[in-house]
């Protein structure tokens, strides 16, 4: 997925990535977010998460580490924090492109809902969408949920795909229990737990 | 016989208290059943369950010299509650350590242990409720945050020796949804789904009145998921004073 740089607006580190997605919908940024996750022990599965923008709401989703567009993308960039998160802005005709590309879409608040775990702001999502990319529109607003479960017709706002995208990602699930495991272990020390279990 | 199960999650805000009220009222039907708020840093279900006011809560219990245990019990739709204060000061004097023997003493007179616990794993008060249950109950939301913290929890669960009792996905607004994400989850936690809890409004309704959901709205979905979850979670028989002497040899520290 090539985009022109854009104009930096902003470039900080997050510990999630709902402070993104609540920023670029306040701006109504039209640009992208490169999402650069800062935790070695998932650097295995490493590379960017890009997510794009229209007025705010999120259009696409690519990831560079594991080449997938759309949902499975959103999952792809689900890491623990911290982040490295660059907000690009970008004419919305440079957009035009990648936008088109059915694909890489993903629900307007998918982002939201799955990836932060925040129904509310999921909602507000959706109510700045354009009524195109809502529910019961044609295939054009659809995109890579559908593609997964095959559904081709309309766009389940609520559609799994990524959720669905994090679980099938056995290997990411396992560096997960591990750190947890390792963390656990470290901890019983500090604690004193270390005769328990 | 006695069973202690942690309701627990690493996230805040997927309905803990919540559904450990409702499993506590729906466990009751057939058991003597113990609910403590565990959550001692951020407690509430004291507001869950009209006893915002009462003189004597798990606080007081946990300080050195404190109240006994029995002062802090108290009979609540069906059920003994143990409620926890709210105040930062409180926390603070408060020896979490003493939860052990807190929770010995509960385990002598009751069949279900349930510990609402803390939001997070990163202290030793917050794991505490964790590492003294015999179980753990895993709360999720259909989320990816919320999946990643349940599966640190149940890592941290068997790290310390507590087994999974099963996950159970709440505030759900997509059933055709959880029905795929669900069983793929299932793949990673040691227990079963016990349910599937539907977002609700009556819930929120529930926690406003100061009343359990299954006082409040008994004939609510939600409801109706949790008496389907507390019926798939058999209690395990066991001897309560080998429980209790379990807990007390729990190894432990004394605070430092």
């Amino acid at each position: 997925m090539k985009l022109p740089e854009g104009r930096l607006v902003r470039s900080r580190v997050v510990e999630d990535p709902r402070t993104v997605l609540v920023d670029a919908l306040d701006r109504e940024l039209t640009g992208y977010a490169v999402f650069e996750p800062q935790d070695a022990i998932l650097l295995e599965a490493s590379g960017r998460g890009v997510v794009t923008f229209r007025r705010g709401v999120p259009v696409v989703a690519y990831h560079t580490g594991t080449d997938r567009a759309g949902p499975p993308a959103l999952a792809d960039l689900a890491a623990e924090g911290p982040y490295r998160i660059r907000l690009f802005a970008l004419a919305p005709a440079d957009l035009e492109t990648v936008h088109d590309r059915s694909t890489f879409r993903v629900p307007p608040g998918m982002a939201a809902e799955r990836l932060a775990g925040d129904p509310a702001l999921a909602d507000r999502t959706r109510a700045a969408a354009p009524l195109d990319r809502l529910d019961g529109a044609t295939e054009s607003a659809g995109g890579a949920a559908e593609s997964e479960t095959g559904d081709a017709d309309g766009v389940d706002e609520r559609q799994p795909g990524a959720v669905e995208a994090f679980l099938d990602d056995a290997e990411k699930i396992e560096a997960i229990r591990e750190q947890a495991r390792a963390e656990a272990a470290e901890r019983a020390d500090e604690w004193g737990f270390d005769d328990v279990g | 016989m006695v069973e202690a199960f942690a309701v627990a999650s690493g996230k805040g805000g997927t309905g803990k208290t919540t559904s450990t009220l409702a499993l506590g009222m729906a466990l009751a039907e057939e058991h003597d059943v113990t609910v403590v708020d565990a959550d001692m840093g951020m407690a509430n279900l004291l507001f869950h369950t009209g006893l915002a006011e009462v003189e004597t809560t798990l606080h007081d219990v946990l300080v050195a010299g404190g109240a006994p245990v029995d002062a802090a019990v108290y009979e609540r739709h069906g059920m003994d509650v143990v409620p926890c204060g709210t105040n930062l000061a409180d926390f603070e004097a408060a020896d979490p350590a003493r939860l052990r023997e807190v929770v010995a003493t509960l385990a002598a007179d009751t069949d279900v242990l349930l510990l609402d616990s803390a939001a997070t794993l990163s202290s030793r008060a917050a794991v505490l409720p964790v590492v003294l249950a015999d179980r753990v109950v895993v709360v999720l939301e259909p989320t990816i945050p919320a999946l990643s913290d349940g599966l640190k929890v149940q890592e941290y669960a068997t790290s310390y020796g507590t087994d999974t009792a099963g996950i159970l996905f709440n505030k759900v607004r997509d059933a055709d949804a959880i029905e795929r994400i669900a069983p793929k989850a299932e793949r990673y936690f040691e227990g079963p789904t016990l349910a599937t809890v539907p977002a609700s409004d009556r819930v929120r309704a529930a926690r406003r009145n100061g009343r359990p959901l299954l006082a409040h709205a008994p004939d609510a979905e939600a409801a109706r998921a949790y008496r389907e979850a507390a019926a798939t979670l058999t209690v395990r028989n066991r001897d309560s004073g080998a429980v209790a002497d379990r807990f007390r040899s729990a190894v432990l520290p004394e605070s430092p």
